[in-house]
C-alpha cells in the first residue's frame, strides 16, 4: 500500500515536529467551546452557531495567509489530520446507526432514492454556469459536490491539470470555505419555512461531506430538539449512502449526464465560441 | 493516507481525543473521568474501521469501514452493543466536530480561496442549494408515500 512507500515517522518525529499545531489546535478548541453554542433570530429562522464554527474562524486568522502564526508545513499537517480527526465522529454516526438500525432498514428505500436528486442540481446549476462564462470547468464543477471522492475522480478520468478537474477542485475549496457554514444557514432558513419533515431534512443532509452534514444536522439537531438522535442517525446513514454509492452515482450517471447536457447547450448558451481555447486532451488520447 | 497506524493513533490521540473530553466537558457539562469510555469507544472504533481500510483492497473511502465498523458493534447481534451505546451517549455529538473545524481552518490555503472568482461561488452555492433542497424534496415524497414513520 502507499504507507510503505512513505519514509515511517517515528513517534518522537512526530511529536517533534507538530507539538505546536497539537497545543494550539488545543487552545483554540478550548476557546471555541468557551464561546459556546450562539442562537439567534433573522427573521423567522434560527440561526445556530456552534463551537465548531468559531473554531473555523479563528484558525483561519492564524493560518498561513492572514497572521502567518503557522508555517506552510504546520498547514499541510493540519489537512491531512482532516481526515484523521474526523473518524470518531463518522464512528459516533455509525453507534447511531446501528442502534436505530431497525428504524434505518425502514428508510432505506428513501435514502437510495433521493441520491438522485443530484440530477436535478446539474439541470439547475450547469445552464448558469455556462450563461456566466464558464467552459469545461462547469463539468467538474457541476457533476457532483465535488467532495474529496469526486474530485480524485474527476482527477482519475481527465487528469489532475484539466480544466475539469480545475472546476471540481474550486468548488471543493469553496464547499471547504464557505458550505460548511452556508449548508448550516440553509439548513436554519428551510427548516424555517416549515415546509419538510424534519426527518426529509435531515436525509438532505448527506452531500458525501461528513463536515458538512455535521454543520447541517447538528443545525436541525438544536432545532428539532425531539428528533435530535433520529436526524442525526438518518443524516448519517444518507452521508454513508452517498460516500459509498456516490462515487458509482457520479461516474455512471450524473457525469455522463453533465456531458450531454453541456455539448448541448455550450453552444447555445456561451458568448463567443472563438474563446474555446482551453480545451485539453482527455487523458490517453493519442 | 500516508501514515501508519502507530502515528495515526498518536495523532489522534493528540488532537480528538483531548480536544473532545474538554469539548464535552465545557460544552456539555460530563466530567473528564466520565467521558473517557466513550471517546476511548469512537477512538477504538475508528482504529478498527481505518485498519480494516488499509487491509481490504477496495476503492471505498476508509471512512466507510469506520462508519460500517460502528453500525456493526452497535446493532442487535453485537454482544457489546449495550456498554458501547451508553458510553458514546455521553458525548455530545458536536464535541468531536470542533478539532475538524479547527484543523480544516488551519489547513485552509486563504489566498487561493481570495483569488477564486466569484462565479465560482455562484455554482457552489447552486450545488450545494440544489442538491441539498432537491434532496429534501425527494425525500418528502417517499416519508409521504410510504409512511415510513407511522
Amino acid at each position: 500500500m502507499e504507507s510503505t512507500a512513505q519514509p515511517q515517522q517515528s513517534i518522537w518525529g512526530n511529536l517533534k515536529e507538530n507539538y505546536r499545531l497539537y497545543i494550539a489546535a488545543f487552545i483554540i478548541v478550548t476557546i471555541a467551546e468557551f464561546i459556546g453554542v450562539k442562537t439567534f433570530h433573522v427573521g423567522s429562522a434560527l440561526i445556530v452557531l456552534y463551537p465548531m464554527l468559531f473554531a473555523i474562524v479563528i484558525s483561519v486568522l492564524l493560518g498561513g495567509d492572514i497572521l502567518r502564526f503557522f508555517t506552510k508545513k504546520e498547514a499541510k499537517k493540519a489537512s491531512s489530520l482532516v481526515l484523521v480527526v474526523i473518524t470518531p465522529f463518522m464512528a459516533k454516526v455509525g453507534v447511531l446507526a446501528g442502534a436505530n438500525l431497525p428504524e434505518l432498514v425502514n428508510v432505506g428505500p428513501a435514502l437510495a432514492f433521493q441520491e438522485l436528486g443530484h440530477v436535478g442540481t446539474i439541470l439547475l446549476a450547469l445552464p448558469v454556469a455556462l450563461l456566466l462564462g464558464i467552459k469545461k470547468e462547469a463539468i467538474g464543477a457541476t457533476s457532483s459536490t465535488c467532495r474529496d471522492k469526486d474530485y480524485g475522480l474527476i482527477c482519475h478520468l481527465y487528469g489532475s491539470d484539466s480544466p475539469e478537474a480545475r472546476g471540481a477542485l474550486s468548488i471543493y475549496i469553496i464547499g471547504f470555505l464557505i458550505g460548511t457554514v452556508y449548508i448550516g444557514f440553509l439548513a436554519s432558513f428551510v427548516a424555517s419555512i416549515n415546509f419538510f419533515h424534519p426527518l426529509a431534512l435531515a436525509m438532505a443532509c448527506g452531500i458525501g461531506s461528513g463536515v458538512m452534514m455535521a454543520a447541517a444536522s447538528g443545525t436541525l439537531a438544536a432545532i428539532y430538539p425531539d428528533y435530535a438522535d433520529q436526524i442525526i442517525m438518518l443524516a448519517g446513514a444518507s452521508d454513508m449512502l452517498a460516500a459509498i454509492v456516490g462515487i458509482y452515482f457520479t461516474l455512471f450517471i450524473s457525469l455522463p449526464i453533465t456531458k450531454k447536457l453541456y455539448y448541448f447547450l455550450e453552444p447555445k448558451l456561451s458568448r463567443g465560441n472563438s474563446r474555446h481555447g482551453n480545451r485539453t486532451k482527455l487523458k490517453g488520447d493519442a | 493516507m500516508t501514515m501508519n497506524l502507530r502515528n495515526w493513533a498518536l495523532s489522534l490521540l493528540l488532537t480528538s481525543v483531548v480536544t473532545t473530553l474538554i469539548a464535552n466537558l465545557i460544552g456539555n457539562h460530563v466530567s473528564i473521568a466520565e467521558s473517557i469510555p466513550g471517546v476511548l469507544s469512537l477512538s477504538a472504533i475508528a482504529f478498527v474501521g481505518i485498519a480494516l481500510g488499509k487491509l481490504i483492497p477496495l476503492k471505498i473511502p476508509p471512512i466507510v469501514y469506520v462508519v460500517l465498523t460502528g453500525m456493526v458493534v452497535a446493532s442487535p447481534i453485537s454482544p457489546i452493543a449495550q456498554p458501547i451505546i451508553d458510553s458514546t451517549a455521553k458525548i455530545s455529538f458536536m464535541a468531536p466536530i470542533t478539532i475538524v473545524g479547527t484543523l480544516a481552518g488551519i489547513g485552509l490555503d486563504f489566498k487561493s480561496f481570495i483569488s477564486q472568482s466569484w462565479k465560482m461561488v455562484i455554482v457552489a452555492i447552486l450545488v450545494f442549494t440544489g442538491t441539498f433542497l432537491i434532496q429534501a424534496t425527494f425525500a418528502e415524497i417517499f416519508l409521504n408515500v410510504t409512511n415510513a414513520f407511522d
